[in-house]
């Protein structure tokens, strides 16, 4: 780690935890934002994922050796952590701090584009069903049941076994589509609540169009459900890759994903903990921190929920 | 509507799932390109078996020919365990629901024990401390913690055995009290690892429906009546904690039938997962269906267990339960 | 809360008492014993010509026997160093006929005796092509076998050559024909006698427990003698860190190979076990298939070209590869043959590791980076291609990523498809792939081997990328025919100098097997071919049975 990698370190932590200061001076004057950070999960959540999408995005600045490069596969595989090597090195002897910090951009960009996929196809179809209602309802639902019944990884699987040479991308979409069940349902509830209310009455006896009312009027209500499920999503997402990386089908070498290198490190793991160890706690914190951050979400959109 | 007409449409809806999904998969398999002549390299081999298994003919065909053996109770040979798929089949079921079915209890009574000690210490250190400890393993991937528990509890310690399903000498079969013990000793790591994670989410929803339901008029009243703590807690939370599991328990199904791949491969427990899975990469598709076949079957029994009991128990569930997007299932 | 202790401790409590109860048990002399082998992948079937798996070899070789066998020096040449088995006695009647006397005291497991008609039935059911053994090319050069009478059975050879003997009993077992006449020949891979042996050998088939164990159980009656060991379980664990742990832990006894460095140290370190280091038999190796993939009657765009090939095994420094993942646990391999092979010798002629030719080779064929993209291209080709590897080897998947390595630093790309093991055995079958990393074991013969994988014999068999050099064929049938040994090996010298400045592959590693047992059991012997083929004279002195072994069944 040079001295350059230490200050941008030290320059992401920091604006990390002035973005979330100032987002907190906000809940000083509004009763939203005040209600979003009354847990202190929250803070602590937001500002991890701040400070991980800096590292994202500044990720040569941070990482000090090339994250595919082997650097010496006779002496320096499997190195435990040192100034030098600040998390250690991998059995090809890469660094696991370089592959952590461009990881963080394989998997961000994962978890985001399968949750957007799944929340944009959930949200679609559980609008439908809501306010559509009776057999458009009843078709949509029953095929959400059947998507329910049938495991995600299972489907994945078959998808990538069948299809040789499938593009990544093209499986985290495939992932996407068979994640979007439970936020239908979800949304699907909210919109037949929110129908009945005045304004979305009003809305129609104006005579606005169906889908004008489900855009305009109804789903900017029901935004609740739809971005707890998307920050949730992102982290069902994440985990998922993982598994798919352990059963040998997640991003392919040599590029790193946090999946992927508890993979490569899996035989390593009783002489060499830190290249399992590092990738499954940043997947854990990610998810810890979105899940702080639903809750704040879930508490500033929705006062009705329970402490 | 009455129970019974209720019961009959959901029964008629069920097997109208199952049967979608055995289409659903049957289409998949066969749109991808390839064929599924695995191992044998003898041209002449590989011929006998598409003809023995009529894979070249049309979709339509192979699919009405695949339903007509399904009535006869047929479900065809596999072509990489070189036997029938029943037999394979039918030997992993219980392994699977004894495991999916510890992991449940364990999920159950972790995750209520817990949900129900925070409660009743709200927001003092040991709720802190254990709300954090329940997030962050909630945020773990099962097969990361799966060697550590085999290295602390297997290896350093002897606990527990290390892997498999029971001791291969004095209990190949399950015929005594001794051997019930054994497969129960055999248990305890893999489904503590597939539970863990659904306890914890499982303790952070009860601690949430504790605090709810102790702020509620009625449990106030009881306890202003001098109800003893214990009592309120057993007879209106504790009825509600089932109740919630019970809903949300349906969604994990699948994931514990074929899902628990990774557990299953790491412990080596000879459960359906494994077997679907080994079966996907080897284009077993006789197994393949027939896995998607029994596990839609069971997640889907489930499901229609859970309603009826949910409904005997509360008429207002009656209702198809919305579902509850916190249940991590990956 | 309260519950949940009360509930695990009766759940302990009840284990505790009906273990102290059930577990003393009555077996105390010599010829107890059980021995846990931990065992990773499971066999498909247990019929001895359906199938080329290790594991099921190792457990046909205690149900099936041989006619005879080879010795610990595993020389393949004449019949001196041989050891009989069901055959007594053999002598040769004229150059090109074998004559075996079958040993009259051996019974099938059922009763009845092992005759002559046993081995004609065996002979015509591996030469099937409705079976479709995998050794059938093993045992083209045997015309036919006859039965002369109940117990004398007469091999009938095309040729005259100095493995005769060895091809005659090695690759055969020696099957029931009254149990297995009545099954058609082209449903013998599925079997139920496939999962239900019946065999003449040491040990008796007890049960298989599908996916978790297979289990063994010593004949008392057996002619050659009462195995020392009263039962065998195969213990199957897919993840090959576990199955190493349950040795270390104590809850398995064998663990045959422990494969990587890690495992060894870990084994070391572990009180009970001692290791058994034994010549390895398994080579690995990069193939370059030179036909299209797809389409074998045009060649390869990339692999087709000679220099292509040797560029690319010159830019790969395969020493610091095997010393980075198996340290002393491997070396390079001086050819397609590994430390069994007596040919072996550290001195071949191979291509050297020289990332400066293998640059100026490529560039002079016209690879050369002209969109600096750091990969080198031709007429607006990359040069690139894929590597198969089987998902259920971590060894070679660390390889593969290795390889990748090694290629990008001379500007070309290569993609790693990690594939299950069945999968990538039909894509290299069908000659659809580019390049893969795979494993061959050795015969202790090199003859039978060589011409399997590397010749013209093996197009549409083992020699996936179908190379094919003439004058490598002639070599290679002098080497097979040389009457002395020391010709034999000059011979062979120059087979191995010729393919390897061919390149039709890069050799990368030849495994050193290294092993872990039991301290408890005595006389271990690890034939370098077949670890478990003295399994039977293993013993456990009856001052060091421990509780597993005093089971009475």
């Amino acid at each position: 780690m040079t001295l350059g990698n230490w200050f941008a370190l030290l320059v992401a932590l920091v604006v990390a935890a002035e973005v979330v200061r100032a987002l907190r001076h906000r809940a000083l004057r509004q009763e939203r934002w005040r209600r979003f950070f009354r847990l202190r999960t929250t803070s602590w959540g937001l500002g991890i994922l701040t400070f991980l999408v800096l590292v994202a995005l500044a990720a040569p600045l941070l990482a000090p050796f090339d994250p595919n490069r082997q650097l010496d596969i006779v002496h320096l595989t499997n190195r435990p952590p040192s100034w030098t090597f600040l998390l250690g090195t991998d059995p090809l002897s890469r660094d696991v701090w370089s592959r952590l910090v461009y990881g963080t951009r394989v998997s961000l960009g994962i978890g985001a584009l399968g949750a957007l996929v799944a929340v944009a196809l959930g949200t679609l179809v559980g609008a439908l069903a809501g306010y559509y209602r009776r057999w458009i309802d009843a078709v949509l639902m029953r095929g959400v049941d059947v998507g329910l019944a049938l495991p995600r990884i299972f489907v994945l699987l078959m998808a990538v076994a069948l299809w040789d040479g499938l593009p990544f991308a093209a499986l985290v979409v495939a992932i996407g589509l068979t994640s979007w069940f439970g936020t239908s349902r979800l949304v699907r509830a909210e919109v037949l609540s929110l129908r009945q209310r005045d304004f979305v009455v009003a809305a129609r006896a104006l005579g606005a169009g169906s889908s004008r009312v489900i855009v305009r009027h109804v789903l900017p209500n029901a935004a609740a459900p739809i971005i707890v499920s998307a920050a949730l999503g992102v982290g069902n997402v994440l985990l998922l890759e993982a598994a798919l990386s352990f059963l040998g089908i997640g991003v392919p070498p040599p590029d790193a994903s946090w999946g992927n290198m508890i993979a490569d490190g899996m035989p390593s793991i009783y002489t060499a903990p830190w290249s399992t160890f590092f990738p499954g706690l940043a997947i854990s914190l990610v998810v810890m921190s979105l899940n702080g951050a639903a809750d704040g979400v879930r508490d500033a959109l929705d006062p009705r929920e329970a402490p | 509507m009455t129970g019974g007409v209720w019961l009959l449409r959901r029964l008629v809806a069920s097997v109208a799932i199952v049967f979608a999904v055995i289409t659903f998969i049957f289409i998949l398999i066969h749109l991808a390109p390839g064929k599924p002549c695995s191992e044998n390299l003898d041209p002449r081999v590989c011929t006998l078996l598409t003809r023995q298994f009529g894979l070249d003919q049309p979709i339509a065909v192979q699919y009405w020919r695949y339903l007509v053996e399904l009535a006869h109770g047929n479900l065809g040979m596999s072509f990489s365990l070189r036997r029938p798929v029943w037999d394979a089949l039918v030997e992993t079921v219980p392994f699977t629901l004894q495991l999916a079915g510890a992991a449940l209890v364990f999920d159950f009574l972790l995750g209520l024990g817990l949900g129900i000690y925070q409660a009743a210490r709200v927001n003092r250190l040991p709720d802190l401390v254990l709300g954090n400890a329940t997030l962050f393993i909630y945020s773990l991937p099962t097969f990361w913690l799966a060697p550590i528990l085999l290295l602390v509890f297997g290896e350093k310690l002897g606990w527990f055995p290390v892997g498999g399903a029971s001791d291969p000498i004095f209990c190949p079969q399950v015929d005594s009290l001794y051997c019930v013990a054994d497969r129960l000793w055999h248990l305890v790591l893999p489904a503590t690892t597939l539970g863990v994670v659904g306890a914890a989410g499982t303790a952070r929803f009860q601690r949430a429906a504790m605090l709810e339901v102790a702020s509620q008029d009625y449990v106030r009243t009881a306890r202003a009546k001098g109800v003893p703590e214990r009592q309120i807690v057993l007879r209106h939370q504790l009825r509600n904690a089932l109740l919630s599991f019970i809903t949300r328990f349906g969604l994990a199904f699948p994931f514990l039938l074929t899902g628990a791949v990774l557990v299953e491969t790491i412990f080596a427990w000879p459960g359906m997962g494994r077997l679907a899975f080994d079966a996907i990469l080897t284009r077993d598709y006789p197994v393949v269906t027939a896995s998607a076949l029994i596990a839609s079957t069971v997640v889907v029994a489930g499901n229609l267990l859970a309603d009826i009991l949910l409904g005997f128990a509360d008429p207002r569930l009656r209702v198809h339960a919305a579902a509850d997007a916190d249940v991590v299932t990956a | 809360m309260l519950r949940r202790s009360a509930f695990s401790y009766y759940i302990v409590l009840t284990v505790a008492t009906l273990g102290a109860c059930e577990r003393r048990g009555g077996c105390t002399t010599a010829g107890c014993g059980t021995l846990i082998d931990a065992a990773v992948v499971e066999p498909p079937t247990l019929l001895p010509p359906s199938t080329e798996d290790i594991v099921a070899s190792d457990i046909a070789e205690q149900l099936f026997l041989k006619l005879a066998d080879v010795g610990m020096s595993t020389n393949t040449v004449g019949d001196e160093d041989f050891q009989p088995l069901l055959a007594q006695r053999w002598e040769w009647d004229g150059p090109l006929t074998l004559v075996f006397h079958i040993d009259p005291r051996a019974r099938w497991q059922d009763g009845q005796r092992v005759t002559a008609a046993d081995v004609e039935f065996t002979f015509n059911a591996y030469n099937d092509s409705a079976v479709a053994s995998p050794f059938r090319p093993k045992l083209q050069r045997i015309e036919k076998v006859t039965q002369r009478d109940s117990l004398t059975a007469v091999f009938r050879f095309r040729e005259k050559y100095p493995e005769m003997f060895y091809d005659a009993v090695y690759h055969m077992r020696i099957l029931p024909a009254h149990l297995l006449r009545s099954v058609p020949r082209e449903q013998w891979r599925t079997a139920p006698f496939g999962r239900q042996p019946v065999g003449d050998g040491p040990y008796r088939f007890v049960r298989w427990q599908a996916a978790q164990s297979i289990e063994l159980v010593a004949d008392t009656t057996f002619f050659l003698g009462r195995p020392g060991i009263r039962r065998l379980i195969w213990r199957f664990t897919p993840s090959l860190p576990v199955a190493v742990q349950q040795v270390i832990a104590d809850q398995a006894d064998i663990r045959e190979q422990l494969v990587t460095p890690d495992n060894v140290e870990r084994a070391k370190a572990a009180k009970q076990l001692a290791i058994y280091p034994f010549r390895g038999n398994v080579y690995t190796f990069l193939s370059f298939n030179q036909r299209a993939p797809g389409d074998t009657s045009k060649p390869h765009p990339l692999f087709g070209d000679r220099d292509v090939r040797r560029a690319l095994t010159m830019a790969v420094d395969r020493a610091s590869l095997v010393k980075s993942t198996l340290g002393d646990l491997g070396q390079v391999p001086p050819g397609p043959i590994s430390a069994l092979v007596g040919i072996w010798a550290p001195d071949i002629r191979q291509l050297p590791y020289d990332t400066a030719q293998a640059a100026r080779l490529l560039s002079l064929h016209g690879w050369r980076d002209h969109d600096g993209d750091g990969i080198r291209d031709k007429d607006g080709q990359p040069l690139a291609f894929h590597i198969l590897v089987p998902s259920s080897s971590g060894l070679r998947k660390q390889y593969a990523r290795l390889l990748q390595e090694q290629f990008r630093a001379i500007g070309v790309r290569a993609e790693i498809d990690e594939l299950e093991g069945s999968v990538v055995a039909q894509r290299t079958g069908s000659g659809n792939y580019d390049t893969a990393i795979l494993s061959r074991s050795n015969d202790p013969s090199p003859g039978s081997g060589i011409t399997q994988s590397w010749t013209l014999a093996g197009f549409g068999g083992s020699n996936f990328g179908r190379y094919y050099n003439p004058e490598f064929e002639r070599i290679v049938q002098r080497a097979i025919s040389a009457p002395k040994r020391d010709q034999a090996r000059t011979l062979w010298r120059y087979a191995l100098e010729t393919i390897n400045a061919d390149a039709p592959g890069i050799f990368l590693y030849a495994l050193a097997n290294v092993g872990a047992v039991h301290k408890r059991v005595e006389n271990v012997q690890f034939r370098p071919d077949s670890w478990a083929a003295l399994l039977r004279t293993w013993r456990i002195p009856p001052d060091r049975l421990i509780d597993r072994d005093r089971v009475e069944r």
